[in-house]
């Protein structure tokens, strides 16, 4: 007598999923879960799971129950690990300091044209001791590692204040044992070997702007005293030789470069990427124009939706992947940090991406006159007349004392993603972060309104593009490298 | 014709079947498109009222799927909007069992996580609150109070004759591992 075949075992769970986020796209979902964790599920096994009808015994039980989707399989230690690595800044204080050491320039940039200072402003530049106090005060961060930024304006239009905090910072992070990072990031337009070799001499790592090719880079920086894409290519050239040779007595930093995306950048992604892979640069960090401080006043002109962004990132994505095949070695930075969350469970250092957000209590900016902010857009908002980011003074203020004001603290409430409505609910939450600083700026609230939010719209795009990529097991191979690297 | 489309844009929803704050976070979620009012129709009902905030859109092209949606008459839009909204009560609906049902595990989950090996972390620097000198000084004067104690117990055993302030095993050596009987 043949034996009546056994019953499939299905989902002892009784349909009840544990705590899972997902999003319908096409006939798929995708699912996450605090841990970090990622599953595609065909709408059927969806169904399925949810009714409690997903068999024991196939492969996509097995892979779901490792990933923390099937509610009596939980590995309470592997989520935990997981989320404590994602979170781990969550036990350091601030770790970014940025210094404006002047609001002066000698470019005129269409995106920040009135937000730094002309040449003769020399107010706007930090004396030494506001500098020192500065350090001093960023020195009293329980974080273990702390990078000091120097920004402007141009910083090196106050040279002699930039040297100075080098030195004094230098001295005074080896008594308190901490790990100082030193970073610049410049034109270049008034670099020389003397400066260079000091910068260099003192580990400082140095970052510029390359917005392109010749014609559009000096289109969206104007330099009247000269040629700024020939003075970026030339410096960018000079520090990766020395990068290249390195030194017996220092370590010498790749250089870095910055894009940012203007209306006339968006017909030409192409162009741009070829430029910097030209330059020998292996990351390019394409950002969008935010309409926050000054470069609102010019969004008509230079300004675009998030839909535009959204077109042009894809398309340079597409275009590095292809890169990538041929054998040239380039990555984009926003993809590869948030590829860092999703396949490594890594926290990359992205501050505008981490919940809370990094203001204040992962970074700090430094105005030149000792005002604190909660952040460098919390600052341009300041300097556009609105000082509601401000967030103390560093001759005035203790550090406990910023870090427990309203300010600080309105922030952290505002960008916690289990408090906005649409973000506790959206599968990308494990590796997004909202930002109340482009919500007041936009939206008039700290809060904001995710659903007709542009920022939130462009980082769901990436989220949908990156996912999307993951899913093709070619681009996936050279994705996960971007992340490991 | 106005009043019959803004009729259509009106949804009414059962609070049997979804509970309110269901409805506010499934209104929530079409805020992108409509200005959503929510008001009281009846015993154990509400309407929602969705105001569209843009005029009609005309293919417009997704930049990740590269779908263009239709173009859209008001009556077309005021559809969708009520076809998005019906379909985010029936997603909220799961997600606030999901919620409810995992609210303990999810804690007990987040607790572990920052509790979680703090093993290689160095051990905090007590600060005692003094100056160097003051350390200094409190240092001598521990050494020179346990070296007197060193000296009155190293001395003749007047000061403890009866061998009150030994140990068992000063008094009777160490223990030799014998059984009892």
């Amino acid at each position: 007598m043949a034996q009546k075949p056994a019953a499939r075992k299905t989902n002892p769970s009784g349909g009840v999923l544990p705590q899972v986020l997902w999003k319908k796209t096409g006939g798929s979902y995708l699912l996450t879960n605090d841990a970090g964790h990622y599953a595609w599920l065909k709408e059927k096994d969806f169904a399925a799971i949810t009714a409690g009808r997903l068999a024991e015994t196939g492969p996509l039980f097995a892979e779901l129950a490792s990933k923390g989707f099937i509610r009596d399989r939980l590995d309470f230690n592997d989520l935990a690990a997981k989320w404590k690595k994602k979170n781990a800044y969550l036990n350091y204080g601030p770790g970014l300091h940025i210094l404006v050491l002047t609001l002066r320039c000698n470019h005129k940039c269409l995106y920040c044209q009135s937000a730094a200072a002309g040449l003769g402003a020399a107010y706007t530049d930090m004396s030494l001791a506001t500098a020192r106090k500065s350090v001093d005060f960023a020195l009293n961060s329980p974080a273990m590692g702390i990078t000091l930024e120097f920004q402007g304006g141009e910083p090196l239009l106050n040279w002699k204040a930039l040297k100075g905090t080098v030195e004094y910072a230098r001295k005074k992070a080896k008594t308190r044992g901490k790990d100082l990072k030193l970073a610049l990031v410049s034109n270049f337009s008034l670099m020389d070997a003397e400066k260079a070799g000091f910068l260099l001499a003192n580990e400082i790592s140095i970052c510029t702007s390359l917005d392109g090719p010749k014609d559009l880079h000096n289109k969206n920086r104007i330099f009247t005293g000269g040629n700024s894409h020939g003075e970026t290519l030339k410096w960018l050239k000079y520090f990766q030789k020395k990068h290249a040779a390195q030194s017996p007595d220092y370590r010498v930093f790749k250089p870095g470069a910055l894009l940012t995306v203007s209306k006339y950048s968006l017909s030409r992604h192409r162009e741009i990427i070829d430029e910097y892979a030209r330059a020998g640069l292996e990351d390019i960090f394409i950002r969008p124009l935010a309409p926050i401080g000054y470069a609102r006043n010019l969004w008509d002109t230079i300004g675009y939706e998030a839909k535009d962004f959204a077109v042009f990132y894809l398309k340079s994505l597409d275009y590095i992947l292809k890169l990538n095949r041929q054998g040239v070695v380039i990555r984009e930075k926003t993809a590869a940090m948030m590829l860092d969350k999703i396949i490594n469970f890594q926290d990359p250092g992205y501050l505008d991406a981490r919940c809370p957000c990094g203001a204040a209590i992962g970074q700090i900016a430094y105005n030149y006159n000792g005002d604190l902010y909660t952040c460098d857009e919390g600052r341009m908002v300041g300097w556009a007349g609105d000082d509601l980011f401000k967030i103390g003074n560093v001759f005035r203020d203790a550090y406990k004392k910023v870090m427990s004001n309203g300010v600080t603290r309105v922030c952290v409430v505002s960008s916690n993603l289990e408090a906005q409505p649409a973000c506790a609910r959206c599968a990308y939450k494990p590796y997004c972060g909202v930002c109340p600083v482009y919500n007041y700026a936009t939206q008039g609230s700290l809060w904001g309104n995710m659903p007709s939010n542009d920022r939130c719209g462009l980082f769901k795009g990436i989220f949908e593009t990156l996912f999307a990529l993951l899913k093709k097991p070619g681009n996936a191979a050279i994705l996960k490298r971007w992340a490991g690297k | 014709m106005k009043k019959q489309e803004h009729e259509k844009n009106i949804v009414k929803v059962g609070l049997k079947d979804y509970d309110l704050d269901t409805v506010r976070y499934a209104a929530y979620a079409v805020s992108d498109a409509a200005y959503v009012f929510i008001t009281p129709a009846g015993k154990g009902a509400v309407a929602v009222e969705f105001t569209p905030k843009h005029q009609p859109v005309t293919g417009h092209q997704s930049p990740v799927t590269g779908h263009r949606s239709p173009v859209t008459s008001h009556r077309s839009q005021a559809g969708n909007l009520a076809r998005r909204f019906r379909e985010e009560l029936k997603d909220e609906k799961i997600r606030a069992a999901v919620f409810d049902a995992n609210r303990d595990l999810r804690e007990f989950m987040i607790l572990k996580a920052l509790s979680y090996d703090t093993a290689g972390a160095p051990p905090e620097q007590e600060d005692s609150g003094l100056t160097p000198e003051q350390e200094k000084e409190l240092d001598a004067l521990i050494a020179q109070v346990e070296s007197e104690i060193k000296r009155e117990s190293a001395g003749s055993g007047t000061k403890d004759p009866l061998g009150i302030t030994r140990t068992w095993e000063e008094k009777y050596g160490a223990k030799t591992g014998r059984k009892k009987n």
